[in-house]
């Protein structure tokens, strides 16, 4: 079960339109970090994904357990937040 | 229908049930002969002997047998005609892709009310989505950001009814009056396919490439431009995207090399803008120069090594964007569809790839010049194409 969803995201950035439509449509809540308007939390990012690119999706199950998913990866995300 | 039984219709110039039979008739290549009652009383009489004296058009003789007033379906069964329904989900067309070519063909055949779906495996929009501006969309004299204008294309073709699947088309199988697609959603059929899945940023193949994807090389400067703020970096490419780009990234970076195998071949409107970055010093282009390794210490990239005419080439930098050529999205066709040496799809001048009723239109098809309106217009003759073939196709009995 899902707790809460965190997207790493950018004013520009395709995928990350892509991950929010995914999520929404799923009717799915999330909280957006828009690293063009709080720029110090790129760090978080990076820690979180080991990458240097958005999106970056983490999604926190009721055990408190993370998955972090980077990129657009359908693949990835849709198993995650089932 | 025995191939013997000879098929007349007695209808009526004014009789629209007549000219739905007719239409019906000339979709299924049923040949068939017209009688006009109102032309001749002979013909009328000719007809009233047949119904028992029941005036009613169109009254259709196939072989000894008389049907009135047929509905589609009733006249389909007794000329055999009736297409088994298929148990798979089925579409009038299936594009493959949501660029610009496949939503403006999307936007062209839903507004004719053909039944469409979209599968789109990346971004909506393509290349263009993740493109920060476009200068030379026509409509659009101050330029258009790439994810504006890929929202408003979504947008017009989901008014019209186009439906867009989060997924992936991972083959194609041609199976005559249908098309089977294996989707990550199943398999479903359509009685005609675009495939306008357009092409992707090549990778150049050079040591460090790989092993610092995304940690220092990247091929999208909309998303991960941002992480270089007051970084220097490197762009590697001449053409269109690579300057387009590396003006982008001047927002983000202290400092972009732009490092090109040749000459630069960007237009001359992107030429010029480049120049007053040039001049700024916040630019400096490397010509001839090949890029030959990128460099890195502690998972995180520290130069670019390359040559220029013969000599050793080293630019110290934090990370690399690469726009050096495209690559076909065509994998999932290769071994059933005719494409070019390169792996674009080859089409005949209808848009037509080597299985009838598939077709490709934007930057996957061979010769396309790699151009959003290009793309688009592609887009909307290959609707045009389809809808033509949708018309004139065979039947499944046919085949």
């Amino acid at each position: 079960m899902v707790k809460n969803i965190t997207i790493f995201t950018t004013n520009t950035c395709g995928y990350c339109q892509m991950v929010k439509k995914y999520l929404g449509a799923k009717g799915m809540d999330y909280e957006e970090v828009n690293l063009d308007e709080h720029p110090h939390r790129q760090a978080e990012a990076l820690q979180l994904s080991g990458a240097m690119t958005v999106p970056v999706t983490v999604v926190t199950k009721h055990d408190d357990s993370q998955e972090v998913i980077v990129g657009y990866n359908l693949a990835r995300l849709a198993p995650a937040v089932a | 229908m025995k191939s013997r039984d000879r098929v007349v219709v007695y209808g009526a110039e004014w009789c629209a049930d007549c000219h739905q039979s007719r239409q019906l008739l000339n979709e299924h290549k049923v040949a068939y002969d017209y009688y006009d009652i109102d032309s001749d009383p002979k013909l009328k009489a000719e007809m009233l002997a047949l119904t028992n004296g029941q005036n009613v058009i169109p009254t259709i003789k196939i072989g000894d047998r008389i049907v009135q007033e047929p509905t589609n379906d009733e006249l389909l069964t007794m000329l055999d005609l009736k297409q088994p329904e298929p148990e798979t989900v089925t579409h009038d067309v299936i594009i493959v892709g949501a660029g610009p070519a496949a939503l403006t063909a999307a936007i062209y055949t839903t507004r004719e009310d053909i039944d469409t779906l979209l599968f789109e495996r990346g971004v909506v929009g393509g290349l263009a989505a993740v493109t920060d501006m476009i200068d030379n969309y026509p409509g659009f004299p101050e330029g258009v950001a790439g994810l504006t204008l890929a929202d408003d294309l979504r947008k017009q073709a989901e008014r019209f009814g186009a439906v867009i699947e989060l997924g992936e088309v991972t083959a194609i199988h041609d199976e005559g009056k249908y098309k089977r697609l294996e989707t990550t959603s199943g398999d479903m059929l359509a009685k005609a396919v675009l495939i306008a899945t357009g092409s992707d940023y090549k990778k150049i193949g050079v040591p460090g490439e790989q092993e610092y994807y995304a940690r220092g090389v990247h091929y999208c400067a909309t998303c991960d431009g941002a992480f270089y703020r007051d970084k220097r970096i490197a762009v590697i490419g001449g053409g269109n995207s690579a300057v387009q780009e590396a003006i982008f990234l001047t927002r983000f970076a202290s400092h972009i090399d732009l490092m090109v195998r040749s000459t630069i071949k960007a237009s001359d409107v992107l030429q010029t803008e480049l120049k007053k970055y040039v001049d700024d010093g916040k630019i400096t282009v490397h010509l001839e120069t090949s890029t030959d390794e990128i460099v890195g210490v502690n998972n995180s990239v520290t130069a670019l090594k390359g040559t220029h005419q013969g000599k050793p080439v080293e630019i110290a930098l934090d990370g690399v964007f690469v726009f050096a050529g495209l690559l076909p999205n065509s994998q999932f066709v290769k071994d059933s569809l005719e494409l070019d040496e390169i792996g674009f799809i080859k089409t005949d001048d209808n848009l037509q790839t080597s299985i009838p009723g598939v077709f490709a239109a934007g930057d996957i098809r061979s010769g396309a010049t790699m151009q959003i309106a290009s793309a688009a217009g592609e887009g909307a003759t290959a609707a045009l194409k389809i809808r033509e073939y949708l018309e004139n196709r065979p039947h499944p009995a046919q085949n």
